[in-house]
């Protein structure tokens, strides 16, 4: 049985953490108001862009046409972009990347793929240093959080595109948690290269994709227009993940407050009921050394 | 009578910056300005660094500079993603001036130009 003073000192430290969760659930939820804005906005962008490129896509033959669109016909070395947080304490957000990171390796070099990895986000870098650090091409932090700019989408998106065009590797796949809703976050394998085309939609409100006028012609404009693709998606994946890492974090701390409080409840009724044991004890003795006089 | 208008979109991956129908649209192309109507055939055009002018009643309302892009016209839209975009009622000579002297050559002389036509 724990002294009374014990207890007094675990409830006071269980109270201060629950002032520090409950500040950090605060603070998580101000900014992923801002994060879900800005990945909401986000998306008309990258979703206009990506049915562009599916209507200029359909008229090609996916054989023949720009690598970046179709490939270059192999698979054999595969870069996995893997989208995680800097900071921890969000949950499950950070080991999901990094479990799905693990399976998709281990699946790809089961298949004898060469795979390399593109680390954004400490956490999973620092969770895979010990059996997947030889695969880093290179680790990035500090591009999240609310003031993630285009243009830190841009430098990585030019580092792909310069590593495809050097024959560094042949598919690229994005891996982040793409945000549903505050409490739902989908852990998410997008693929770069070769673009990923949605099929069966209509470009136009007239359906008349084939009637297209391009300016310039249709393979110079798909040239120019593929490398801003994996950009824009780069940057929708890392939108998506600020806005996730921030309601993983707020679910997160939300729970850790209410455990909070309920170990302060537990230990308040074991405090209490300790010290009504202690007076009745000392009365009990009281008592008894009256009645022996 | 109200002329007729086409439906003018500029996103940028940050956020969609004007939805507004216009009388005529021009847009900066790779291969030279080309202006949108009403009815205009359906097009895609590649977009060079430049300037985008919003037509109403025979006068320009609206211009926006943007870095590059894209431009989908169709009979009744025409909708350009930018990488970067800013409006040129909001924008100040004397900033864009300064943003010059700091950007690279071939920007320069698109900014100081830009900040001589305000």
């Amino acid at each position: 049985m724990p002294s009374l003073k014990d207890l007094k000192t675990r409830i006071n430290s269980v109270k201060s953490t629950q002032k520090i969760t409950s500040a950090m659930k605060m603070v998580a939820a101000a900014k992923l108001r801002r994060a879900q804005e800005a990945a909401e906005q986000g998306r008309p962008y990258s979703d206009r862009m990506s049915q562009i490129i599916g209507s200029l896509a359909a008229n090609s033959d996916g054989v023949h046409g720009p690598a970046l669109l179709v490939g270059n016909g192999k698979s054999d070395k595969h870069l996995l972009v893997v989208i995680s947080a800097d900071r921890g304490l969000c949950g499950g957000f950070n080991g999901s990347i990094t479990r799905l990171t693990r399976t998709e390796v281990s699946r790809l070099q089961a298949a004898g793929k060469t795979v390399n990895l593109l680390m954004v986000g400490r956490k999973s870098a620092d969770a895979l240093r010990r059996e997947l650090g030889k695969l880093y091409i290179d680790r990035l932090e500090g591009i999240q959080g609310t003031n993630v700019s285009f243009a830190d989408a841009y430098s990585i998106g030019a580092t792909i595109k310069n590593g495809f065009e050097a024959g560094e590797f042949d598919v690229c796949t994005v891996i982040y948690n793409k945000f549903v809703s505050a409490i739902t976050q989908e852990v998410t394998l997008t693929r770069l290269i070769p673009a990923e085309v949605e099929s069966g939609k209509e470009l136009a409100v007239d359906g008349a994709t084939a009637n297209y006028d391009y300016e310039p012609e249709e393979d110079e404009l798909l040239a120019s227009l593929l490398p801003r693709n994996i950009s824009t998606q780069l940057y929708k994946a890392i939108l998506e993940s600020s806005a996730s890492e921030l309601a993983a974090r707020m679910t997160a701390m939300d729970n850790a407050t209410r455990n909070a409080g309920d170990l302060i409840d537990r230990l308040t009724l074991v405090y209490n009921r300790s010290r009504q044991a202690t007076i009745t004890k000392e009365l009990i003795e009281i008592i008894s050394g009256a009645e022996a006089v | 009578m109200m002329a007729e208008t086409t439906q003018l979109e500029l996103v940028t991956p940050a956020k969609i910056m004007v939805q507004k129908a216009a009388e005529m649209v021009v847009a900066p192309g790779v291969e030279g300005l080309f202006g949108v109507l009403p009815r205009h055939a359906p097009m895609l055009a590649d977009l060079a660094r430049g300037v985008i002018e919003v037509h109403e009643n025979g006068k320009i309302v609206n211009r926006y500079m943007i870095d590059g892009g894209l431009a989908d016209v169709t009979p009744k839209s025409i909708t350009i993603l930018a990488e970067r975009a800013e409006d040129l009622n909001a924008a100040d000579a004397a900033d864009l001036n300064v943003r010059a002297d700091n950007a690279s050559e071939a920007e320069a002389e698109f900014l100081r130009a830009v900040a001589a036509s305000l």
